[in-house]
């Protein structure tokens, strides 16, 4: 479709068949505007001791990659990878498992990268072609048939005639995008609001719909599982388990947990339930918020651990001044006045859980949260 | 034939009664070097070396601490805490890290070098730190430390350690022992220094704004693995890479990650092409 000013000689079929391919080589060039001013090869006459040089040096960067990859294998599979303490004897060679195989990888794909350069450095035809730059829109001619051949093209289907089709195909078309949409969507779409005042934003796991007593645990970092296996011992707390000034980050628990221990390990990693169980130096004057003055126990005191602000893990707890230091955005809270908020952009104080000690002398929760743990949200009235 | 019965027989008594002697003789001295081997050691430290360790010990204490603590360690308003009850281990974590005695009144007390004569790396000092632990421990008596020391103090699990330093430990002082921002001014401190003694001590005892884990709450066993974890993560032992990028996470690696790793590549690239 050259049409370019430069349009070269075609030649004929016959004059083809007696071209040699770098003759062709250089039509091709030709026919796509393309001058080759210089091609020089490296080596005009082969055989030469500098060619054999070449050859070697670009031979050697690929047998350094191959050599690297290979030790990268053997390290990978046989460098000891299993953990070791530092004191422990070994630790040295243990640390530099992960240098190791990320260099001899790294080393690996780089001599590869510098043997493909250095082989087109050294061997490749030092070259120097123009190419015509073809300025404005193609020729009249060239537009209007284009044009034409794609109209005519277009209504040789018919398909503008054919509606019962054309409906058709865009019925079959939409409801197969909704059900990808639906396949790809509908996972992420949860109604919040779903159970009226038993709605997940509401409540958590702290209540007990059956009356089930509902213990405080403690995360000793026992899998479910293992607690099955070696029995509930030093799971739940009692008040004689903490010191003054002391505070323990607790979690959820009931004894129909023990037929599941998926229950065991998933109470652990729920967003709403952790709450710090904190227990004041004897003598602290607190203050109680109205209508929660039965909420504590003794000197124990059980507030969410997620902060009112944006959620966070507000576990920051000084045992002198009594302050909840939120990490995040420095709120601080009071631990002996309702856990209100005293620094910081939290503006409500943290939800108390109200707690006892039942006949066998273990925490429990009375109740779950008399209001919705976390940062406020808009149906919030509070 | 009756003469030689009666003779064998009277020989035969006279034996018997020997052998008796001899046997109740062995006996009676088996007792005695059984007892001797397993006689249990008195469970109470000596009356004598005691009362000198404890009256050495009022010595340093009317030296250095007694403006701020007492003359009965009763504490003295606005200066200082009662010392009654805190125990040995409080006393061993305070001095042998240089935090007391105190050096001026501020938001908290930081970790400093060891006054000279209670300074644990010199005999004397260490002479001295014992005999004030003596010295508080008899007056009111609070939690001590144990009985191993050092590395004996690291537990085998440092894994599971981990999961309870990240729980219990890493909001203050960060994952890998960083330490990091408290409320006015004060702060958590790096777990770099600390030696094994001194974390369990300060887990024990709670000194300053940090809470007390009791043996309850925390066992000794995974005392001691919390510290294998930290003992792991600390003084550079954290940082494959060469380097920890400050030990906090992945602000800093992907910050480094970024301007030296993509940047490194992007001008190799620009100086490929330079060449090329």
């Amino acid at each position: 479709m050259s049409s370019g000013p430069h349009a070269p000689h075609r030649p004929t079929e016959a004059e083809l068949d007696d071209m040699t391919p770098d003759q062709l080589a250089t039509l091709a060039a030709e026919l796509d505007d393309v001058v080759i001013l210089r091609n020089l090869s490296k080596f005009p006459i082969p055989g030469t001791r500098a060619e054999k040089r070449a050859e070697r040096a670009v031979a050697t960067w690929f047998l350094l990659s191959g050599l690297s990859a290979a030790a990268f294998v053997a390290a990978y599979l046989f460098w000891p990878s299993q953990y070791r303490a530092p004191s422990e004897p070994g630790y040295q060679i243990y640390a530099l498992y992960t240098p190791v195989i990320g260099a001899t990888f790294g080393l690996s794909v780089l001599l590869l990268g510098v043997g493909l350069i250095s082989y087109v450095k050294r061997f490749l035809p030092d070259e120097v072609s123009v190419q015509q730059r073809h300025d404005g829109p193609s020729d009249e001619l060239s537009r209007r048939t284009v044009m034409a051949q794609l109209a005519k093209a277009g209504k040789d289907t018919t398909i503008a005639r054919r509606g019962l089709i054309k409906r058709s195909i865009g019925i079959a078309a939409g409801v197969f995008g909704l059900g990808f949409g639906v396949i790809a969507l509908g996972g992420l779409i949860r109604d919040p609001w779903k159970g009226g005042a038993k709605a997940v934003l509401w409540v958590t796991a702290w209540g007990s719909d059956d009356g089930e007593k509902v213990y405080l645990r403690r995360d000793t970092g026992a899998s479910g599982e293992e607690i099955i296996k070696n029995g509930i011992r030093g799971i739940r707390v009692r008040p004689e388990d903490m010191n003054t000034g002391s505070m323990e980050t607790v979690f959820p628990f009931r004894m129909s947990d023990l037929q599941h221990s998926e229950r065991l390990d998933a109470v652990l990693k729920m967003s709403d339930v952790p709450v710090m169980l904190i227990r004041l130096r004897p003598g602290e004057p607190v203050i109680q918020r109205a209508g929660r003055e039965n909420f504590h126990y003794g000197d124990f005191y059980a507030y969410s651990k997620v902060c009112t602000h944006l959620g966070c893990p507000t576990s920051l707890y000084e045992a002198q001044t009594n302050r909840i230091l939120c990490p995040c955005h420095q709120s601080q809270f009071l631990a002996t006045e309702y856990a209100k908020p005293v620094f910081g952009p939290a503006t409500r104080a943290l939800p108390q859980l109200p707690i006892t000690v039942d006949s066998e002398g273990y925490f429990v929760a009375r109740s779950d949260f008399n209001e919705a743990v976390g940062p406020g949200f808009w149906e919030r009235k509070s | 034939m009756t003469t030689t019965t009666t003779r064998r027989r009277a020989g035969t008594k006279l034996r018997r009664r020997v052998a008796s002697a001899f046997a109740l003789g062995i006996a009676l001295l088996s007792a005695g070097a059984l007892y001797t081997v397993f006689i249990p050691q008195p469970q109470i430290a000596l009356a004598q070396d005691d009362t000198q360790l404890v009256a050495q010990g009022q010595r340093v204490f009317d030296n250095h601490c007694i403006t701020c603590h007492g003359a009965n360690l009763q504490g003295a308003t606005d200066r200082g805490p009662s010392l009654i009850g805190v125990g040995s281990a409080a006393v061993y974590f305070q001095v042998s890290t240089g935090r007391m005695p105190l050096a001026r009144q501020e938001a908290e007390a930081n970790a400093k070098q060891q006054l000279a004569e209670l300074d644990p790396h010199t005999p004397e000092g260490e002479k001295n730190l014992e005999a004030l632990m003596a010295f508080v421990q008899s007056n009111g008596a609070g939690p001590t430390l144990p009985a191993e020391r050092g590395e004996a103090l690291r537990g085998s699990d440092p894994a599971r350690g981990g999961q309870l330093y990240r729980l219990n430990c890493a909001s203050c002082h960060n994952f890998t022992g960083r330490g990091g921002a408290l409320s006015s001014g004060k702060s958590a401190p790096n777990l770099d220094p600390a030696t094994e003694e001194q974390i369990y001590a300060a887990m024990l005892t709670g000194p300053e704004n940090m809470p007390r884990f009791s043996d309850r709450q925390l066992s000794p066993e995974e005392k001691k693995n919390i510290i294998a974890y930290i003992e792991s993560v600390t003084n550079g032992r954290n940082d494959p890479g060469g380097d920890p990028l400050g030990g906090i996470g992945p602000v800093s690696e992907g910050l480094i990650g970024w301007l030296v790793g993509i940047g490194s590549l992007v001008a190799f690239t620009v100086w490929l092409g330079a060449r090329a």
